[in-house]
């Protein structure tokens, strides 16, 4: 119970992670992005193929990070224009589809050149016991990677000023422009934070459990589901939501069955969706 | 009274009334010719029964994407649940008629109400608590992964991975290497029939003034409602039935992946988008152009996820309308000068 408990922690605070990328771009341009999971294991590929040429890990997953960077930092600045032109409805519509699309062809491409590519990072050392649980050094060493982003993704939004105009644009973009903040810069700049931000959930989990290929799909499922019960456009719902659908995921295996975890956590975000559609932190859509 | 009755009473009765069935019949006129051209493709491929298989196949898609038509393109409630509703009926009927032992029609009959009670639950959710376009998508492709995972989890009942071979239908001409076809043939010419029918009455009046301005159709008494979840209803149906027919059709083998996210969902808005949304043959044209252009590519099938994605990019960036509005658009301007 206890070590299910801490699991659910640890596996929850990825969760988190995947669901901050998905809930930013959403909150800021209204761009279900549902080529999450795929622009997160590209980078994992990367790091993978790179440490294979004999490069060590550091330099590899910072490479892998910018690459997943770059992939939706080039899709904000070349095909998500067409979308920014739009209002409303047609809006989301048009950028759900897209990212769709963009996600089959990052699928197709991992499929087809890199089926049995994977990435999985092997912490050394001895596991370190915790509240009398044995926890694996790669858990305590992920947790911790993901707790300090968090940690530094809340300062950024509250302290610097360029976090404090990406929640200006969130909030209402044509005030933000009015107090000279540019939509535009603010857009590109978190496109390419969420793909780094995909890239290192992707280097985490590796350090549990290797990832590849087949990895894709249900990483965007799960950013989903924790972004949708989080509140989209919600950082801090987004963590709370990530750790609480852990928790909920480690005692769900643990005491009734694997093949019902999952449908467990899709019926939570549709129950969330037709209870309180802003999620648990999100603000209510006027 | 009419021009038509004068000169028809000057040219004898029989050809007033000839002309009056006539305009009847005329704006079910493009389904006749579609389904005429359909139905020598088997005088061709008859003789291959993989290619005659893939056929089918098309004109199940075909199916699929006129059900979708209903629900998206009339309403624009965003299903991704295409296959999952599908596949309800296509478990359904074979469980009851395997299992509980009721006859063929009847177990089909069941099937398509369940997928029909299931999507209208969806679509009635979802006017009643007015969700958005994209919250729509999710909790259908919530309930599309959910069925999945059933699917995969509950072998005794589904057989999980390996899937279950379907015993009934096997003796109908269903498992044939021709006739298949032509069952799915009359089941899309049905379909198209029952859409244009459906778009010349009250349903498809209040379906076009609800999917151009849903504020202004409510205002002059429209009950946005009562028709979205009308759509879902139908469309579910519509999917459960094509399901059925498929799971007692062919090979009688469903599995997991027959009625999978990625391999039907995927293939049905692909195929919408490129021959139009909210068009009559559009989904009919999309479902032929895209079976005939993975048989193409058949020896390349792991470019076709790649294929897929850039073909929905480039379709919603350039050619919104779907790829044959456009054409005929430019057909027309072309014409006319």
């Amino acid at each position: 119970m206890k070590s299910a408990l801490l699991d659910g922690i640890v596996l929850g605070l990825q969760y988190g992670l995947l669901g901050v990328g998905l809930t930013l771009i959403y909150g800021l341009t209204g761009v279900l992005n549902l080529a999450h999971g795929q622009i997160a294991v590209l980078g994992a590929v990367v790091v993978s193929l790179l440490m294979g040429t004999g490069l060590p890990a550091v330099p590899a997953i910072l490479a892998g990070l910018a690459v997943s960077g770059a992939v939706l930092l080039a899709l904000d600045l070349s095909v998500m224009r067409v979308v920014y032109r739009q209002e409303g409805e047609t809006r989301i519509l048009l950028g759900l589809l897209l990212m769709l699309g963009v996600g089959f062809m990052i699928d197709g491409f991992l499929a087809w050149r890199y089926p049995i590519e994977q990435l999985g990072l092997r912490i050394g050392g001895d596991p370190i016991s915790i509240l009398g649980v044995r926890m694996s050094t790669g858990s305590l060493l992920a947790s911790a990677i993901t707790i300090v982003t968090g940690l530094v993704l809340v300062a950024f939004f509250r302290l610097t000023s360029l976090g404090r105009g990406v929640r200006s644009v969130i909030q209402d973009e044509m005030g933000a422009r009015l107090c000279g903040v540019n939509p535009a810069f603010v857009r590109t700049f978190v496109f390419g934070l969420s793909g780094v931000l995909a890239g290192l959930v992707a280097v985490t989990r590796s350090m549990t459990g290797p990832i590849g290929a087949n990895n894709t799909i249900s990483f965007t499922v799960l950013a989903l589901i924790v972004a949708v019960v989080g509140g989209l456009g919600s950082v801090s719902g987004a963590f709370l939501a990530g750790v609480l659908l852990g928790v909920v995921d480690r005692l769900s295996s643990f005491y009734i069955g694997t093949y019902i975890t999952t449908i467990i956590l899709l019926v939570c975000a549709a129950l969330t969706i037709v209870a309180k559609p802003s999620g648990l932190l999100g603000r209510p859509s006027t | 009274m009419t021009a038509v009755d004068e000169r028809s009473g000057r040219v004898g009765p029989s050809v007033g009334a000839a002309r009056v069935v006539g305009q009847r019949l005329a704006p079910y006129l493009p389904i006749l010719v579609a389904a005429a051209l359909l139905a020598l493709i088997p005088l061709r491929y008859r003789d291959s029964g993989s290619l005659m298989g893939v056929a089918t196949e098309g004109m199940l898609f075909a199916a699929y994407a006129v059900a979708f038509n209903i629900i998206f393109g009339s309403t624009g409630q965003l299903f991704l649940c295409v296959g999952a509703l599908a596949g309800v009926g296509g478990f359904a009927s074979a469980i009851i008629s395997d299992r509980v032992g009721l006859p063929l029609l009847v177990s089909i009959v069941l099937a398509a109400l369940c997928s029909a009670a299931i999507g209208g639950l969806l679509s009635w959710v979802s006017v009643k608590r007015a969700l958005d376009t994209i919250f729509i998508g999710i909790v259908t492709l919530a309930f599309s992964l959910s069925f999945q995972n059933f699917v995969l989890g509950r072998r005794d009942l589904t057989g999980g991975e390996t899937g279950i071979f379907v015993e009934a239908g096997s003796d109908t001409l269903l498992h044939d290497r021709v006739s298949p076809y032509y069952v799915f043939l009359a089941l899309v010419v049905g379909y198209l029939v029952l859409y244009r029918t459906l778009q010349r009455s009250r349903v498809g009046w209040a379906f076009r003034a609800l999917r151009d301005d849903q504020l202004a159709a409510e205002l002059s008494g429209v009950d946005v409602s009562r028709y979205r979840v009308f759509a879902g209803t139908l469309g579910s149906a519509m999917l459960g039935l094509a399901g059925a027919l498929q799971a007692h059709s062919g090979r009688g083998f469903i599995g997991p992946s027959t009625y999978a996210f990625g391999d039907v969902d995927v293939r049905v808005l692909v195929m919408l988008a490129f021959g139009g949304i909210g068009t009559l043959l559009g989904p009919v044209i999309g479902a032929a152009s895209l079976t005939w252009l993975d048989e193409l590519l058949v020896d390349y099938a792991q470019l076709r996820l790649v294929l897929y994605g850039a073909v929905i990019v480039v379709l919603f960036l350039g050619f919104r309308r779907g790829i044959v509005p456009a054409i005929t658009d430019y057909v027309r301007t072309r014409i006319r000068r």
